[in-house]
């Protein structure tokens, strides 16, 4: 097999050397010129038509719809999660209210504000690539979010009302790709991170200190120590990683990583400060849906493996976890999903100049998983459009 | 940074790995060119929605080999011909510039599946599964390809003949 492959490879070495970025973007702003004008005489027939097939055929939407008021100045309670909104869902309909981009913040007695001075995340597809990210406290007490005004992100103490501010400002144009916010549990520090990363850099804020450090990109922010000098980051694709960072204020350096044999889908780092709970996940490769493995505990720093537990006790068909906020030793949130992986849709998808909908609203199921155990036991259900777009205190 | 940006940053990335294959498929650095400019095309048109998902160029690759093999339009004539002919001489399998020539020939003259099969096993070193995945046929018609594209290729350059059956001597045995 080498011998063939070692001939194409020779036989590759002959393709051109190409830039085809300009004119791409080229030809694509010549025909969408053109498609405009036909666009627009046919919107009044289809608009007219949707409006009435909309009001007959759509399902019950998100049960997070109760009434929607500004986030006051204080006085308010512990957060339970925020579900960011977007309005057009293929299917289903959108929250009473809907705000594109916004994130609402819904508290543990249930009610439900939005943030009106946080930068709303554009549209995936319809207006540009803007993701404004947002974290809660872990005990729910505090958020960070990129305040509009202010151009940086903005911790805000829900009780008290107390607003700090970022000693820098992050340019609008860092918020793009899947951006990832971590607030420490004392509102301290803020660490700022994307995925897929492109060019420009992490950072972390010290708010008290009046600090800022530049981190590499491309990671998720998974724990900080409570002194705030050591810094986890894990990453998913294209390879799972781990990476920490020690003494983040006094060296410049990038830390260490360790790539690890297998893909995994991360949680927060654990309680103890050391170890970090992954799922295991199953590529072929380049694809985008995995298949779920074991449950396992690995060493933050070195990767190695401490544990591994087959996931019991979930409802049938789940099809992906996301692992969220410790809830003491040895338990740690897995948020659930059952969504097929529609390969069709991700490779053949609507051509989003001509669709740009929304993900439909999908109910969510949490589990407190047992780590030694793997026993998963329900805990609530949430209704959000992806796992990105909900947020739970204490984690990324 | 806005969407042209990350899309220029992402074609950057990954364009030559891209052209490499469309190369190989083709056989042609026009037609190549062609094909790999329709596909970032259909990806720049998704791009908001790919540059959010974790290996947006999975996307392009699929999208590249099947666009390959779906192409309906006019190949140019004799495009897929080299112009660089082998020696009318027997020749040895050992001498690499000419195992080039006589194998590029050979690949060329494959149907386009089971060209991209060849491209895919063992120029991208991708399992029957993956290949299967991407060509969106089934394990059991990647083998099939595989076997007539390598029986082919040996009839096409009978000096690489004995090359050629050991390597899918070698398959078979993997399989086992």
């Amino acid at each position: 097999m080498t011998w063939l492959r070692d001939v194409l490879v020779d036989l590759a070495g002959d393709s051109p050397q190409v830039d085809l970025a300009e004119r791409t973007i080229m030809i694509r702003d010549r025909r969408r010129r053109t498609a405009i004008s036909l666009v627009a005489a046919a919107m009044v027939v289809v608009t007219a038509l949707g409006v009435t097939v909309a009001a007959r055929l759509l399902p019950p939407g998100p049960d997070d719809a109760a009434s929607v008021s500004d986030l006051p100045a204080k006085g308010v309670g512990p957060l339970s999660h925020a579900v960011r909104t977007y309005c057009r869902p293929a299917s289903g309909r959108a929250p009473e209210d809907c705000r594109d981009g916004e994130w609402r913040l819904v508290t543990r007695d249930g009610r439900t504000y939005r943030v009106p001075d946080a930068l709303p995340g554009l549209v995936p597809g319809r207006t540009g690539l803007r993701d404004s990210p947002l974290a809660i406290s872990r005990d729910g007490g505090k958020i960070a979010y990129y305040g509009a005004e202010e151009e940086t992100f903005v911790v805000r103490d829900l009780a008290s009302g107390r607003r700090t501010t970022a000693p820098a400002k992050v340019p609008k144009e860092w918020l793009y790709s899947r951006t990832r916010l971590m607030l420490s549990d004392d509102g301290r520090y803020v660490t700022f991170m994307k995925n897929p990363q492109f060019k420009d850099p992490g950072l972390i804020f010290d708010l008290r200190a009046g600090a800022v450090r530049e981190l590499p990109n491309g990671w998720v922010p998974a724990g900080l120590s409570p002194d705030g000098g050591t810094l986890t980051l894990s990453q998913y694709a294209p390879r799972s990683m781990l990476r920490t960072i020690p003494r983040l204020w006094t060296t410049s350096g990038g830390g260490t990583s360790v790539t690890l044999p297998q893909d995994y889908e991360f949680s927060p780092l654990a309680p103890d400060g050391r170890s970090i709970a992954a799922v295991e996940r199953y590529f072929a490769r380049d694809f985008p849906c995995p298949r779920l493995g074991n449950l396992v505990v690995l060493d933050a720093r070195t990767g190695v493996k401490l544990r591994s537990v087959i996931v019991q006790g979930l409802d049938a068909g789940v099809t992906s976890l996301s692992l969220r906020t410790w809830l003491g030793p040895e338990e740690v949130t897995a948020l659930a999903e059952s969504v097929p992986c529609d390969l069709e849709a991700y490779h053949e998808g609507p051509d989003e100049e001509a669709e740009q909908l929304d993900q439909p609203y999908r109910t969510l199921t949490a589990y407190a998983v047992n780590v030694e155990t793997g026993r998963a036991r329900k805990l609530t259900t949430y209704t959000a459009q992806d796992f990105f777009e909900i947020v739970l205190p204490g984690a990324v | 940074m806005d969407r042209n940006d990350s899309f220029r940053e992402f074609v950057a990335g990954h364009q030559q790995a891209l052209m490499r294959t469309a190369y190989l498929l083709t056989g042609d650095p026009h037609l190549a060119e062609d094909l790999l400019q329709s596909v970032l095309l259909k990806v720049l048109r998704r791009w908001s929605r790919l540059s959010r998902v974790e290996r947006p160029e999975a996307y392009a690759r699929k999208a590249l080999v099947n666009q390959y093999i779906s192409w309906r339009r006019p190949r140019r004539a004799g495009a897929e011909l080299s112009t660089a002919a082998p020696p009318e001489r027997p020749y040895s399998s050992e001498d690499a510039t000419i195992v080039r020539v006589v194998m590029r020939q050979a690949l060329m003259r494959l149907p386009p599946r089971q060209r991209a099969v060849i491209v895919l096993r063992y120029y991208e070193d991708r399992t029957e599964r993956e290949t299967a995945e991407l060509l969106g046929c089934s394990v059991g018609t990647v083998k099939s390809q595989a076997h007539y594209a390598l029986a082919r290729l040996r009839e096409l350059a009978p000096e690489l003949a004995p090359r050629l059956a050991e390597l899918e001597t070698d398959v078979r045995e993997g399989q086992r």
